[in-house]
């Protein structure tokens, strides 16, 4: 009696320990390997200068947080990314839309995927070139790296528009606006939003990138400042920023918003 | 519709049939490629001059430095062809060793959850890690390297390109065909047969995956290192030009840089992936709407696979 009773609880328990023993155990044996043979070899294996420790570089992110630095720079490479990808994504949907004729195709294919395989430092040094320390050479950047990206995912979304459904709306006579609302944009929404992520990931690389050559703020700048004077520490400080700052915008602000504008279908398409 | 004006000012005096000719001629998107880059170089020829600055040479000029370099006349280091073969070495060293270490670590992670779940969280990283960030940290391990064998141009290569080999060799042990191997143990079959005719065919197409993104994002961190720590390659070459101050050399460059892309693209790529994938029935990696496409529904694959839950 007790056995057959006991027997879905000790399976429970079983399951919940190969839980433990195939996901978490080898999972944190990973972060606290790498964080140890780190920090184990800094000063040790490499000079402490070369390969500063994790907490060295966490101590220094915090002064550099203190010093108030963190947010001029922030908000000013911010502020770039947020105009340049502003005008690339609408630039890129517009561009998308005419490219699913085969026309347009033909008139921007060439450009679309010179861009997409050219490494952004060209962009870079060549916006730098021209437009100087102004902030605008950054911005330019940003819009010409990455409204392939937009245009390229919203082209596809509107080549697989349901045709059906149009007809069937045309049958009822249901009116332009009607449609638009009702076909058109729920079934582009998916790929608006995978326009809008890879672009941004696009974006975010490229204005850092072109803040190294032709800039005097933004985090990229720093990072370049921090490399020549040979500071790895705060290099190393202005390196995680960099990412928690893409990981941020990335993951907390898209995905969230993403997932909330699904919330209305039962499996999300764009993740 | 913009090419209608076109047309009847270019045909206006031919007969009625050339004119239709014409016609049909300007509604295919071969037209519309072509007119896409005469009227790039015609606003680049007359409209540049109007802008306030004067630090955007013309075409011709432009192209003439392109041609010097060709021809193997600079006034840099290395000409183009050297700096290119220079920087192709050192791809393909880096690549080289990227696939040695990447492949056994991504056999693992497809065979065993608990190696998967170690490294999972670092590739995610990798994947999304800017190269940039790799060019600069070896740049001040490695400092400058000298000569072809530079330290820190070849371990970007193998940093940047590392991600995705792994991600692509774990995804594609996860695709073999389990009925495929069970039916060949269920045969008797040798295992060097079931590796020739089922793991390696289906394998296949995520090598070639790696190869392609691999590459891609090697290359693009490449460059990036022979910025800051060479002597010598096609980056140091662009960074020579605009330390110059010569945009004619960027823009040269610049040029260079999106000729070879189209040039690994278009013919490279798509006969190789075409010789890869003979015995398919349909190929899927060369999409046939164009290799842009192509490319961003791998990248597609690669940035999901970035977003944490691993699904292509």
């Amino acid at each position: 009696m007790s056995t057959t009773e006991a027997a879905p609880e000790r399976l429970q328990e079983s399951h919940l320990r190969r839980e433990l023993r195939t996901r978490w155990i080898p999972r944190i044996a990973g972060y606290v390997g790498f964080l140890a043979v780190w920090t184990w070899a800094s000063g040790r294996l490499v000079e402490a200068f070369l390969l500063p420790s994790p907490l060295a570089i966490l101590k220094e992110m915090w002064e550099i947080i203190e010093s108030g630095l963190f947010s001029v720079h922030f908000f000013a490479t911010l502020q770039k990314i947020a105009i340049g990808y502003s005008i690339a994504f609408v630039l890129g949907t517009a561009v998308g839309i005419i490219m699913a004729r085969r026309w347009w195709d033909g008139f921007f294919r060439e450009w679309v995927v010179s861009i997409l395989t050219t490494p952004g430092l060209i962009f870079a040094l060549l916006a730098a070139l021209i437009f100087g320390f102004s902030p605008v050479g950054p911005i330019v950047a940003i819009v010409v790296t990455s409204f392939p990206f937009v245009t390229v995912n919203v082209a596809e979304g509107v080549k697989a528009l349901p045709k059906d459904l149009f007809d069937m709306a045309r049958a009822f006579r249901i009116g332009e606006v009607r449609r638009l609302r009702h076909v058109v944009i729920p079934f582009l929404a998916p790929y608006l939003f995978t326009a809008l992520r890879y672009g941004f990931s696009v974006a975010w690389k490229i204005a850092t990138l072109t803040e190294l050559f032709g800039s005097s703020t933004g985090i990229g700048f720093m990072m370049r400042r921090e490399f020549q004077l040979f500071n790895i520490t705060a290099m190393l400080a202005w390196i995680f920023f960099f990412f928690a700052f893409a990981l941020l915008l990335e993951k907390v602000l898209l995905q969230r918003g993403i997932k909330r504008f699904f919330r209305w279908r039962q499996e999300s398409v764009v993740t | 519709m913009a090419w209608e004006d076109i047309v009847t000012s270019t045909a206006l005096p031919a007969p009625p049939t050339f004119l239709a000719r014409v016609r049909t001629f300007v509604a295919t998107p071969r037209f519309a490629r072509i007119l896409s880059l005469v009227l790039f170089f015609a606003a680049w020829q007359f409209v540049v001059p109007l802008l306030p600055t004067r630090l955007i040479p013309l075409p011709a000029k432009v192209l003439g430095f392109m041609w010097d370099e060709v021809l193997g006349n600079t006034l840099g280091r290395t000409t183009v062809w050297e700096a290119f073969g220079i920087s192709l070495a050192r791809l393909g060293i880096g690549f080289g060793l990227a696939f040695v270490i990447g492949v056994p670590i991504g056999l693992l992670m497809g065979v065993s959850r608990a190696v998967e779940n170690f490294f999972h969280d670092f590739v995610v990283v990798g994947l999304a890690m800017p190269s940039l960030v790799w060019a600069l940290l070896t740049g001040v391990w490695f400092g400058l390297g000298t000569g072809l064998i530079a330290g820190a141009p070849i371990i970007t290569v193998v940093l940047a390109a590392l991600p995705f080999v792994i991600i692509n060799t774990f995804e594609g042990v996860r695709d073999v065909p389990r009925e495929l191997s069970d039916m060949a143990t269920a045969y008797n079959v040798a295992r060097t047969k079931v590796m020739r005719h089922v793991t390696i065919p289906s394998l296949m197409p995520f090598f070639f995956a790696s190869l392609r993104y691999g590459l891609a994002n090697g290359w693009k961190g490449l460059v990036l290192a022979e910025v800051f720590a060479a002597t010598s390659g096609a980056g140091w070459n662009i960074k020579y030009w605009y330390d110059a101050h010569r945009a004619q050399g960027v823009i040269g460059y610049a040029l260079f840089f999106i000729l070879f892309a189209l040039f690994v693209e278009r013919i490279v790529f798509q006969r190789f992936s075409k010789r890869v994938f003979k015995w398919r029935p349909e190929i899927e990696t060369v999409a046939e709407p164009g290799a842009g496409l192509a490319q961003l529904e791998a990248e597609q694959l690669v940035t999901i696979g970035a977003d944490g839950g691993i699904a292509i």
